[in-house]
């Protein structure tokens, strides 16, 4: 089993409504005003990839929302649900949780560490807290190798999606989509992006409450749903859906302990400009995340009621049971701001990639190699446009290859980051040996399992799942090689000790 | 103390998943306990990462360890029960708030229920656990030191 379902990479139904362009023409013209208002705002290295470290917690609540959510909360996790029932759900259940346990475990020694060094990149901190150039280089190195692949998605489902607003056609789409979000990312980089966040993640919030009003309104509410379904399907609402047990579980793993790795949400903890403030951050992220993501369920399972009773045709494609939905069952209005939706969580998304990525090029992989760039700010700006290049020239490509390197992401990301730093912060008996080896581990087996099992080298059983592998196995590799090398567990600066102590 | 009990936690939920992963690849797939031993491994890790993350040298928990124990028992006992109870959902089975008794556990339990206690747990200890301005204070100080010292290199 491997992460790939909920990449959209076929054509979408046709959307091209007046109303529906019009709303995600305002959509683009408010991204546009944000990315001017936020360039000339920006004029150092800081401005362009933490924002100046001057955000409030509100705008970081919603900023993390808004790039932990990609289009697959509106349209991939929807149509998950349509086929694989509640087990699906377990993708996100763990989002309960895991934004306390990221503020515990990182929000605040993160951004106590990144005040005190001047830090603006994950793995900055992984150089810090080990004293180790290489292990920052690897983490860098690591989550290259992860964005390249995750934007090229990412930007194909944009292209998927103006294509089927505007129909421009999937090539232009792609193009299109690409230029908006590297107009605003290299113009104004995190400054832009943080803000453009929380526009997008406000219109990611209001457009799934309200279909979620009406997808309960037109099965005549969850009771409603859930008595059509259980006529037919009864196993499509059993807790683990039409997963194993073992299945549904390693998802709540993955996507659970896996979200203390997403660098493009945790590098935002840099930017809250009082650390105080951090209170209200789980309470307010959680929030939003969890409003944000009741389309997610509430589509999936209003349209297989109403595919059960007979409302609507059996889906021909799962991801097609939103944008079936809305154009039925919603005004279009509603309709074009859930559009408009896609694309703001699919480009905020995109956008903290890029200044993640943009980071690793120029910050995290040089200074490793013994290189300081004298002007980060313009290579930051050229480092993205290449990204972005990058990324719009593979999904242009192919379909099969997008989808094999969009596999990586989530998994690359947690293996990688989840030991080394999410642990390595909290743990004095972590050593730099115990890192590297967790890095180095992650890198490798999920690159080779994901390969191995997309390339049917290889069928990994039932219920494993090949992202939680290599976590767990990462996992291993820091222990093991920290307790086997644990008279170096001491060498640590002071003043990182006083961060991981406060 | 805490953090050595959160430590050992997430040490063993480690253990419990990777035997979980381990046994699914014997000859005729994962057996029973595999799932137990994921939803064990998993109420350890998510629990010991929180103990982890809050733990102070010096500090007790306190009145802390109230809403961790009450996230561990949720967790744990939630895919328990969904994993012991019996099956068998049908056009009969009476819904509690609008769904099957075992999937209401999990979505309600497991989706819902730690958002009530966690982020109000970690709100209204953050002063005496998490961050105070003296807490802040000190980390400035401690960096204003490091940047004195010849070859620190600021990073």
């Amino acid at each position: 089993m491997n992460l790939a379902f909920g990449l959209q990479s076929v054509p979408l139904p046709r959307a091209s409504q007046p109303i529906i362009i019009a709303v995600s023409g305002l959509y683009v013209a408010v991204v546009a005003a944000i990315a001017v208002w936020a360039a000339r705002r920006t004029r150092t290295s800081k401005d362009f990839f933490i924002a100046g470290g001057g955000i409030g917690v509100g705008t970081l609540a919603i900023a993390a929302m808004a790039a932990t959510l990609s289009g697959f909360a509106f349209i991939g996790g929807p149509g998950l649900v349509y086929t694989l029932g509640f087990g699906a759900l377990f993708i996100v259940l763990p989002a309960s949780l895991t934004n306390t346990m990221c503020a515990w475990v990182l929000a605040k020694r993160m951004r106590l560490l990144g005040g005190a060094r001047g830090l603006i990149t994950v793995p900055d901190a992984i150089g810090a807290r080990y004293r180790s150039p290489a292990a920052q280089g690897l983490a860098g190195l690591a989550i290259l190798v992860a964005i390249v692949g995750y934007m090229a998605t990412n930007i194909l489902a944009l292209g998927l999606v103006l294509d089927a607003v505007f129909g421009s056609g999937l090539s232009l789409g792609i193009w299109l989509g690409a230029a908006v979000v590297l107009a605003y990312s290299a113009a104004g980089g995190m400054l832009a992006g943080v803000y453009t966040d929380v526009f997008q993640g406000a219109v990611m919030a209001a457009a799934s409450v309200l279909v979620f009003g009406y997808a309960l309104a037109t099965g005549g509410g969850l009771g409603g749903i859930s008595t059509t379904i259980l006529a037919a399907d009864p196993g499509f609402l059993g807790p683990w859906g039409k997963l194993t047990p073992l299945a549904a579980l390693s998802f709540f793993f993955v996507f659970g302990l896996g979200a203390l790795g997403q660098p493009h949400v945790i590098h935002k903890f840099y930017m809250l400009k009082d650390p105080l403030r951090l209170k209200w951050y789980p309470l307010l992220m959680t929030a939003a995340l969890l409003v944000t993501l009741l389309l997610f369920f509430g589509v999936g399972v209003a349209v297989k009621a109403e595919v059960l009773r007979g409302g609507m045709a059996p889906l021909a494609r799962a991801d097609d049971a939103t944008p079936q939905f809305l154009l039925r069952y919603t005004p279009g209005l509603l309709a074009g701001i859930v559009f408009a939706g896609v694309s703001a969580a699919i480009m905020s998304t995109v956008n903290s990639f890029l200044s993640v990525g943009a980071a690793a090029i120029t910050h995290d992989i040089p200074l490793a190699l013994g290189y300081r760039m004298r002007n980060e700010l313009r290579w930051g700006r050229i480092s993205t446009v290449g990204l972005s290049l990058a990324a719009a020239v593979v999904a242009q490509l192919s379909g099969t290859l997008v989808a094999f390197l969009g596999i990586f992401g989530w998994g690359l990301f947690a293996s990688t980051l989840v030991p080394s730093l999410a642990i390595g912060l909290n743990w004095a008996g972590a050593t730099r040996a115990g890192a590297l080896a967790s890095i180095a581990t992650g890198l490798v087996t999920t690159l080779a399992f994901e390969s191995a099992a997309y390339f049917k080298l290889y069928t990994f059983p039932a219920g494993v799942t090949v992202s939680g592998l290599s976590l767990v196995l990462s996992l291993l590799a820091f222990f093991g090689i920290s307790a086997l090398t644990r008279h170096q567990a001491g060498d640590i600066d002071p003043d990182v000790v006083l961060v991981m102590e406060t | 103390m805490a953090a050595r009990g959160g430590l050992k936690a997430v040490i063993l939920g480690t253990l419990a998943v990777a035997a979980a992963y381990a046994s699914a690849f014997f000859p005729g797939g994962a057996p029973r306990w595999a799932a137990w031993a994921m939803g064990v491994g998993i109420g350890l890790l998510s629990v010991g990462l929180l103990a982890l993350g809050a733990a102070r040298p010096g500090r007790r928990l306190g009145l802390l360890w109230l809403p961790l124990a009450l996230t561990f028992v949720i967790l744990v006992g939630g895919f328990g029960l969904a994993l012991a109870l019996p099956g068998g959902e049908g056009p009969a089975t009476r819904l509690w708030l609008g769904l099957p008794p075992r999937a209401a556990i999990i979505l309600y339990g497991i989706g819902i229920l730690p958002v009530l206690v966690l982020p109000l747990a970690y709100a209204l200890s953050f002063r005496r656990m998490t961050l105070d301005a003296a807490d802040i204070e000190r980390v400035r100080a401690a960096a204003a030191e490091r940047s004195q010292v010849p070859g620190s290199g600021g990073r």
